[in-house]
């Protein structure tokens, strides 16, 4: 006999209790001795540290590493044995140092981010965006004089060492992936070598072999060369590693219909790595953005607003911070905390901007 | 009879199997001995297959026996492997489409491929990827709207798409992706069209409309298909070729002829297990 009976539509009663079920989640449901252990286990460990710290002098960082840490290990080693056994234990370790070690980068990250908003905010206001440094001096009030052309200077250098950086490290990365060139083995290794290359030897190189040889001054356009030793290895190696998720099916596909290599990588294989090539830039203008020592050597700083590139000294954010933290005056620190706190606004809007046009769909016909 | 009757006749008779539609049918390519290394492995040995003129031709045969590497040697995909080589012959319409004074962007364009895994290039919409041959090629025609319209039809596609050509490529499902790129390998008019087991990703309705559109191009063009599907190749093909490799060894054509013939009445008893599925 066939066991085949219809069991939905025509049962009747039961369908309509059936409409009637909510959505559950019987996998979260604990007992009442779960919730009493766990709830003591993140509980105890943090009442001992409130006492200790309340009632000694130890910093509140070490209270944090050295005491709650290992402290709430072994509460959730012993809540885990209480109520799943010898197999929960090594779980729960390793749970609380996932936890324990991202709460730690999330307050390294908040906690800088706290101080340069609390102490930069102090000197924000219009005219800091506005006004340059020329008719003021360091121990001047905060309501004279700003950070204008430092922010200038800095989108200057930054955006010539961008438009040089990027066709190149494209280029190179090109070279190594698609062209697949003879020296790409060599060309990938000196790309890998430049990455290591530190900042202030940059300014130096920039310094001695054109400033110094009197190719070309102390100038925007000097600090956007050393900027631009620093970039183009993370341009070109990050380029690369996106021009290698590409799929070769897409390459062959493109060759099949009669393409040449050049129309293929610039038509087909370019296009398709958009999202990571954008990314690849951004990633190169945060490696550089707040770099001072390759500046102190090939842009220096200044008080007035300097619009040619070429021309004179030139002040930017980084430099800006550097000279005025160090002086005695509170008025110069504080105004170096605001353009600390702008530097910070201006590669979080970087960022923001290489998201929104990495992840947005474009497809052109 | 003397000799030369006889090799006149026996030319004919060979011709007649091939060209199972018409007898006189022009060839329209060929392979000649042709063997292919990968470095110094050799995966293929002395394959000669002629292919008439709008005709379908199947290859068959357990994977890892060479047949894709014998369709990449047809239009000149195969170089592009590094370690890569052959000796023999490829001719189209008579000429060695090695020489060395022969380009081999024109070549493919020419002879155009459908993967096995549909490939649409993701930069760029529907209709930017039925036109992306002839950006690609330099190839002037005029009429894109018509072109896009014709090729995506012939494709089987038109009806689904009509509507947002404009969308991108990504959007289409695998079977959708899969006819959108015949429709771009149709856009250049090639002569010949290679198709690497076109239908191994797409459900049975997307295989049917493919074995559709390949009946409908075969009209007039010349289509060399790799399949697994014994059904998908005795649907479409008018001719066949049974390629096989023994373990270790380099790959070669059993058995070829007409279609009907390889899978009703096979010389070999190789053929006769494949084509049962005894093997492969």
């Amino acid at each position: 006999m066939s066991q085949h009976t219809i069991t939905y539509e025509h049962s009747g009663v039961r369908l309509e209790e059936i409409k009637k079920q909510s959505p559950l989640r019987p996998w979260a449901n604990r007992t009442a001795k779960f919730k009493l252990v766990t709830a003591l286990a993140a509980l105890i460990p943090l009442l001992i540290i409130a006492v200790v710290y309340a009632f000694t002098e130890i910093p509140g960082a070490i209270v944090v590493v050295v005491i709650y840490l290992p402290m709430q290990i072994i509460s959730a080693v012993i809540a885990a044995l209480l109520v799943g056994g010898k197999n929960a234990a090594p779980d729960a370790v390793i749970i609380v140092l996932a936890i324990g070690a991202t709460m730690l980068s999330i307050i390294i990250v908040a906690s800088i981010l706290f101080t340069i908003i609390i102490k930069g905010f102090e000197a924000l206001s219009l005219s800091f965006l506005t006004q340059n440094n020329e008719y003021i001096s360091p121990p001047t009030p905060l309501g004279y004089g700003g950070i204008a052309h430092a922010l200038l200077g800095t989108v200057l250098i930054v955006g010539i060492a961008m438009v040089i950086s990027v066709p190149i490290g494209i280029a190179t990365a090109v070279y190594i992936t698609e062209v697949k060139g003879k020296g790409a083995n060599a060309v990938r290794f000196f790309v890998q070598a430049e990455s290591g290359v530190p900042s202030v030897v940059a300014g130096l190189f920039i310094l001695t072999v054109f400033i110094l040889s009197g190719a070309i001054t102390q100038s925007a356009f000097a600090g956007a060369l050393a900027y631009f030793i620093l970039m183009l290895p993370t341009v070109a190696r990050t380029s690369e590693e996106v021009l290698k998720l590409i799929p070769d099916d897409l390459r062959t596909g493109a060759l099949a219909l009669g393409s040449t290599r050049a129309k293929t990588v610039m038509r087909v294989v370019l296009p398709a790595a958009r999202t990571g090539i954008i990314t690849a830039t951004i990633l190169g203008i945060a490696r550089v953005m707040g770099e001072t020592a390759p500046l102190l050597l090939t842009a220096l700083t200044n008080d007035r607003t300097i619009w040619n590139p070429f021309g004179d000294p030139i002040a930017s954010l980084p430099t800006f911070i550097f000279f005025n933290v160090s002086l005695p005056f509170p008025s110069a620190v504080s105004r170096a905390w605001g353009a600390a706190l702008v530097l910070m606004a201006l590669v979080s809007i970087v960022f923001t901007a290489a998201r929104y046009f990495g992840t947005r769909k474009f497809a052109k016909s | 009879m003397s000799t030369a009757e006889f090799e006149e006749t026996a030319t004919a008779t060979l011709d007649a199997e091939l060209g199972q539609r018409s007898p006189d049918a022009k060839i329209e390519m060929e392979s000649r001995e042709l063997s292919v290394w990968f470095g110094s492995r050799k995966v293929l040995e002395g394959v000669s297959i002629k292919f008439p003129s709008n005709s379908v031709t199947a290859l068959i045969g357990p994977s890892g026996c060479g047949k894709s590497t014998y369709i990449r040697t047809l239009n000149r995909l195969h170089e592009l492997i590094p370690g890569a080589a052959l000796a023999g012959e490829v001719l189209y319409e008579g000429e060695d489409i090695y020489a060395p004074e022969i380009d081999p962007v024109s070549i493919r364009l020419k002879i155009g491929m459908v993967f096995q895994k549909p490939n649409p290039f993701p930069s760029m919409t529907i209709r930017g990827n039925v036109l992306s041959g002839l950006k690609l090629s330099g190839m002037k025609r005029p009429n894109h709207d018509d072109i896009v319209e014709e090729t995506l039809t012939a494709a089987g596609l038109w009806k689904e798409v009509k509507d947002r050509l404009d969308h991108a490529a990504g959007e289409l499902s695998g079977g959708q992706a899969q006819r959108l790129v015949i429709a771009r390998a149709l856009a250049v008019q090639p002569r010949v069209l290679l198709m690497d087991e076109p239908c191994s990703a797409l459900d049975p309705a997307s295989t049917l409309k493919v074995e559709d559109t390949i009946a409908e191009l075969s009209k007039s063009m010349t289509i060399i298909i790799v399949t697994h599907n014994m059904q998908q190749a005795v649907r479409v093909s008018d001719t066949t070729a049974f390629f096989l490799a023994a373990e270790n060894e380099p790959g070669h054509v059993v058995e070829q002829g007409p279609t009907t013939e390889i899978f009703s009445n096979p010389q070999d008893e190789r053929t006769l297990d494949y084509v049962n599925g005894r093997f492969g």
